[in-house]
């Protein structure tokens, strides 16, 4: 199918668009990195292109259903918000070095769910309990959350690489990280976005359950991971808010944060439960 | 220059004086964190160990030393646990009182009024918030006057001097978004106890044209007497092209003092509701309904076959008219022969005669052992001179309902909007203070802006650029 086809592609010009960053900072070279911007944008246009043109196919199929609804359309979905998150951040701070430690990430979904054996890229139809509106709202909060989150990641990496850099060791690619402070702002707005967003998701993810299966909290394994998650987050956002923690704290937390995310999303799955993703 | 204000500094005051020990204890946000952690390492604990309905298996693996460990500290139901419960608790009582001991604090930052010639806001004031404008002194303070009118609350206007100043602020509701967000998590506590109180998680399955006023609890495993009676008047279920399910649909009907009341047709995700109870589409099946097909022979000079429906338990006659038959039992499946009927003859006279029948007659003789054969309990001809065809059992679909009452469950919802709200505004909005300053120098007036902010520096300085540019324009000046 036609999409699936333009996904593998675009799996390809997210590790370019990733390469072209890198190289920039390697060799200290602007231009390589607005190339890099470019690559981004082509395989999010593509990507977008393809999510909507597998929303038409599943109609044709008679089986129509809004393409988030087993892990590769989840993959490709949070690849996607990954990388649309990314690009407003640099539209936003005019850096292109956050793409270095941001592109692998979203490189990395693509290519899972792309070259995965034990992933089907089919469209597949729906059982009735996931034909819901309050499921596709839960998917999408769910994955803005868990992209804010994993950019955060990327920004806590490149807090702790920067602390490395002093005039001593005088390494360019060190040098082109953008100040700590800097970081640590762009750090914890992402935690705060993706907060929001995670909230959001747990909502709408009980509200969903609820009208399904007649109870909105049912301790299920991945439900308790998005509940652990939060805990998480909650806690680092008391921690800055009201105790003042900074910098390397922070940074540290939203890598343990971001672990939970990913178990939350993949580590359930050996762990048994209802969610459709699991089986 | 904006600087950034940390509340902390002004609320350390009330747990100081408080000598109360518990008081204390609880209004720390250290603590917080801390019982935030330990729910977190806890949960994951109660994923790795299987809970409820799985933990039978778990347990059976354990050796008895830790089998005493997991029991008694009810880790196979952790988070209905007693120290579970405890431990929600002490946040409960953390936020109630963390909460308590902050809002005098918040309450005072919200009333207050500071004086508008404070000069602390305009250290290192960057230069492009400052300039020169031409008017007189009052013509210039009426202008910025009504701008911040427009703008700003709890305005504030002083004259010193050569100086005029200005205070007003904006956001200031914005201090209370956090004490939403505290409030919605207890709501939320709130709505789960009362669900679990007051309401019941039960289930019950309905064969198709048939009803039911009772359903089973899941917790106790009680029948549970409705006030009402549903009726299922009608399941469906379509398939997809491969063979899986598209959509279940079961109509009912409620029937309250034998009255038909309310007809509704229930499908996954579209729970109804009767009477304050939820039901849910659940699940389906099949079983063996109450009506057999047979096939009844009289093997006499002229033989005759009969076809017949009857219904189990009913007494029908025989064709012959020698007497009546019933069927007492229906198997849809027995010993692994299929489907059966055990038929009970009431002859006129005499005593009954009861006899197994299967549908596959012939396997069952091949399966059935000897002595099995030789006895009247297994032969379709037991009673002369009749033999019993089972032609099949009509079965039909029976669908499963999850049956719910929540009384917590709008108190959880509430609580869930409540949070989203709170977040939102404690995270994207803040409390501006605005001080402007006029100065009557040689050159003109000079006027500059400064201001503070509880959180989001970013959002002041924007905040600030355009009151400048605002400023500006007022004096037919370019931004
Ligand atoms: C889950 C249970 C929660 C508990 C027990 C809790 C507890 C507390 C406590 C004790 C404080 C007071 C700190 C102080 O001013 O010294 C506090 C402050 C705060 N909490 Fe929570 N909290 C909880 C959830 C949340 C959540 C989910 C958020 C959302 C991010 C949140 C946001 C905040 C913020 C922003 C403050 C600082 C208030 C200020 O600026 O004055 N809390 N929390």
């Amino acid at each position: 199918m036609l999409n699936s086809i333009i996904l593998s592609y675009t799996t390809f010009v997210y590790f370019a668009a990733f390469m072209f960053y890198l190289l920039a900072m390697v060799m200290n070279r602007e231009i390589l990195a607005r190339i890099g911007t470019v690559a981004s944008l082509i395989g999010l246009l593509a990507q977008t292109v393809a999510i909507i043109l597998r929303w038409v196919e599943s109609y044709t199929l008679g089986v129509g259903h809004a393409p988030f609804s087993n892990l590769y359309e989840s993959l490709v979905f949070f690849a996607w918000t990954i990388m649309l998150l990314y690009m407003i951040v640099e539209w936003r701070t005019k850096n292109r070095t956050f793409g270095t430690f941001v592109t692998p990430l979203a490189f990395l979904a693509m290519a899972y769910a792309s070259f995965s054996p034990n992933i089907s890229s089919q469209i597949q139809p729906l059982i009735p309990a996931l034909k819901s509106n309050w499921l596709i709202s839960h998917v999408i909060t769910c994955f803005f959350g868990y992209a804010a989150f994993a950019l955060s990641f990327g920004f806590s990496l490149m807090y702790l690489l920067k602390r490395l850099d002093n005039q001593k060791r005088n390494n360019i690619f060190l040098q082109l990280i953008p100040g700590r402070s800097i970081l640590d702002d762009l750090n914890y707005q992402m935690i705060v976005v993706g907060f929001l967003m995670l909230t959001l998701g747990i909502i709408t993810g009980s509200v969903w359950a609820h009208s399904a299966w007649g109870t909105y909290w049912s301790w299920d394994p991945k439900e308790t991971w998005s509940l652990i998650t939060w805990l998480i987050y909650a806690s680092v956002i008391h921690s800055r808010m009201v105790r003042g923690w900074k910098g390397k704290r922070i940074a540290i937390l939203s890598i343990i944060g971001f672990a939970c995310v990913l178990f939350t999303y993949f580590g359930v799955n050996y762990l048994a439960g209802l969610h459709s993703y699991a089986s | 220059m904006a600087f950034y204000e940390t509340i902390t500094v002004m609320t350390k005051s009330k747990s100081k004086n408080q000598s109360n020990i518990i008081w204390g204890f609880f209004s720390t946000v250290k603590l917080t964190i801390v019982l935030l952690i330990i729910l977190a390492i806890v949960s994951i604990l109660g994923t790795l160990v299987p809970q409820e309905q799985g933990a039978a298996e778990f347990a059976r693996r354990l050796n008895p030393a830790m089998l005493q460990i997991f029991t008694s500290l009810d880790l196979f139901d952790m988070y209905h646990s007693i120290w579970f419960r405890v431990l929600i608790g002490c946040l409960a009582m953390n936020l109630i009182i963390c909460s308590m001991d902050k809002f005098p604090a918040t309450w005072k930052r919200f009333i207050a009024r500071p004086e508008p010639d404070r000069t602390k806001p305009f250290d290192n004031l960057p230069p492009e918030q400052s300039f020169l404008v031409q008017g007189t002194p009052e013509e210039t303070a009426n202008k910025v006057n009504k701008l911040f009118q427009s703008r700003y609350k709890k305005i504030r206007e002083k004259e010193v001097g050569a100086n005029r100043f200005f205070y007003g602020e904006k956001g200031s509701y914005s201090l209370f978004g956090v004490y939403f967000v505290h409030l919605s998590v207890l709501l939320i506590l709130v709505g789960s106890l009362a669900g679990s109180f007051f309401g019941f998680d039960a289930y019950v399955n309905i064969l198709e044209g048939e009803q039911i006023d009772t359903v089973m609890l899941r917790k106790a495993m009680n029948p549970l007497n409705l006030e009402f009676t549903v009726r299922c008047d009608k399941f469906t279920v379509d398939f997809y092209e491969n063979g899986a399910p598209k959509e279940y649909r079961s109509d009912l009907s409620f029937l309250v003092k034998g009255k038909e009341v309310a007809k509704k047709s229930l499908l996954v995700n579209h729970p109804v509701e009767f009477m304050g109870i939820t039901f849910y589409q659940a699940s389906y099946g099949s079983a063996p309904g109450k009506t057999v097909r047979l096939k009844i022979s009289r093997n006499t000079a002229e033989p005759t076959v009969t076809d017949m429906r009857v219904e189990a338990g009913k007494s029908t006659a025989l064709p012959g008219g020698e007497g009546k038959f019933k069927v007492i039992d229906v198997r849809e499946d027995i010993m692994k022969m299929g489907q059966a009927v055990l038929i009970s003859v009431q002859p006129d006279q005499g005593k009954p005669v009861d006899f197994w029948v299967f549908k596959q007659g012939k396997m069952a003789l091949k399966m059935l052992p000897e002595p099995m054969l030789k006895s009247p309990k297994f032969n379709p001809s037991a009673f002369n001179p009749y033999t019993f065809f089972l032609d099949g059992l009509e079965t039909k679909f029976y669908t499963g309902l999850q049956v719910n009452r929540d009384p917590g469950v709008s108190i959880v919802w509430i609580g869930c909007f409540l949070m989203i709200a709170g977040l939102f505004v404690t995270f994207f909005l803040s409390h501006n203070r605005i001080w402007v300053h006029l100065l009557k120098t040689d050159q003109g007036m000079k006027i500059s802006a400064a201001g503070t902010a509880n959180r989001n520096p970013v959002g002041l300085e924007r905040e600030l650029e355009h009151l400048t540019r605002d400023l500006k324009g007022l004096f037919g000046k370019k931004g």
